[in-house]
């Protein structure tokens, strides 16, 4: 497997997104989304934390993989995806084998009443956004989509720190800001992540005997696209939802710690629920709240 | 798809409309009727979120009257069908809709609906 390279984000963020995201995943989504169908434990544990009845949003659902949970009781939720690739919608479409719910959109806006949904979940999404401020503003439509009242939601992003099973090289990295014990604010790592996609997988083979194609051939025919990825320091992540609440006029805090007011002040919060690394990435739970302090 | 349960939720997010934006109007719609299945818990506990006025409203542009101008107070079985069947088997698969505030046009193509928005066109 090709190795992942270091890249510096020049040019104008949305085009470069387009051109290192968008027209990628368009490009893989078959080959991409045979790939990708195993959830990760903690995503499946909050989406079967839900109760029955609640509608939420999947922002940057990818083939959709997540559509049809939670497994031990299918249809008690009702999870909407959103994604930026058109090719991937139409294999969320039916993910699952049953017809799902998919909207064609940007996670940078929201097609959506304020405050309609009672979760929502974000899964490899934000770290495909090339600057601080485009993750800051995905992440408050995502704060934004949930109810004020009780709205949850959990993301999941790409961390430095990978496991010893991770299939990835990383480039050797000498930025001091991207050591979790530095005070200085973690910074993360901007890279491209190849994408090999082998004649096979494009299905463009063309008949032939098996014995004449040795490894060179099937290389040179194979297509590496790169796609761009913001690795996630540690305490970067939840850095960057508390900075989204704030700016949001949130209170970042349990509603817990809010009792000792004079009880005539409506407040409304944002609670870190749970935030950690699971299997190279780093994931937050986050619950909405408002209180009388 | 565009059914109901995702028109209920969706709203025009076009540069400055921010008032009447709710809920948007089907143009020239085709629709596809699709059995799903009936799961009565998830509506019950699904009919709260529900902005009511604009599910009704938005079942009879697609020809559906079945549904009373106000929920019931009683959750019967009978009812609970009608709601299923409007909510999550009735798919827009082709045709437009538009924001009553501004008029923007917001496509559905095989049934998948292009809520982005051009650059200058983002608020």
């Amino acid at each position: 497997m090709p190795a992942v390279q270091a890249v510096t984000v020049s040019t104008d963020p949305q085009v470069y997104e387009d051109e290192h995201v968008h027209s990628v995943y368009d490009e893989i989504a078959p080959h991409f989304s045979s790939t990708r169908y195993k959830p990760w434990p903690i995503i499946a544990q909050f989406l079967s934390s839900l109760p029955t009845g609640w509608v939420g949003l999947d922002s940057g659902t990818g083939n959709g993989k997540y559509l049809p949970l939670p497994q031990d009781r299918p249809g008690s939720v009702w999870t909407i995806g959103l994604d930026r690739s058109r090719n991937l919608l139409e294999i969320a479409q039916n993910a699952g084998d049953i017809r799902r719910e998919v909207v064609w959109g940007n996670v940078l806006e929201r097609p959506w009443r304020a405050g309609s949904f009672d979760y929502a979940i974000s899964i490899a999404t934000i770290h495909h956004l090339s600057t601080p401020a485009r993750r800051k503003l995905a992440t408050q439509r995502i704060i934004e989509s949930i109810s004020p009242y009780h709205g949850r939601a959990l993301i999941y992003v790409w961390a430095v720190e990978q496991d010893e099973l991770s299939k990835r090289n990383l480039p050797a990295d000498s930025s001091p800001n991207n050591k979790a014990t530095d005070r200085a604010p973690a910074k993360g790592q901007d890279v491209f992540v190849p994408w090999v996609l082998s004649p096979q997988a494009t299905g463009k083979t063309r008949a032939k005997n098996a014995a004449s194609q040795n490894a060179e051939e099937t290389a040179e025919r194979s297509k590496v696209f790169n796609r761009y990825y913001h690795m996630f320091a540690q305490g970067e992540l939840r850095q960057l939802v508390g900075e989204a609440a704030l700016e949001l006029g949130l209170v970042v805090s349990s509603p817990n710690e809010m009792k000792d007011g004079n009880g005539d002040s409506l407040i409304h919060g944002l609670e870190i629920v749970q935030d950690g690394w699971e299997r190279s990435n780093y994931y937050i739970e986050i619950r909405r709240w408002e209180c009388i302090s | 798809m565009v059914r109901l349960i995702t028109h209920n939720l969706l709203a025009c997010h076009a540069k400055g409309c921010t008032s009447n934006n709710f809920p948007l109007q089907f143009k020239d719609v085709q629709v596809e009727l699709r059995e799903a299945e009936f799961n009565p818990d998830f509506l019950r506990g699904f009919i709260p979120r529900l902005e009511w006025g604009a599910l009704v409203d938005a079942a009879r542009q697609l020809g559906d009257t079945s549904l009373p101008a106000e929920p019931p107070e009683m959750l019967d079985v009978e009812f609970l069908q009608k709601l299923h069947h409007v909510l999550l088997e009735v798919h827009v698969e082709e045709g437009a809709m538009i924001c009553p505030n501004c008029n923007h046009v917001y496509p559905i193509s095989n049934g998948i609906p292009n809520m982005l928005l051009a650059e200058h066109e983002i608020g």
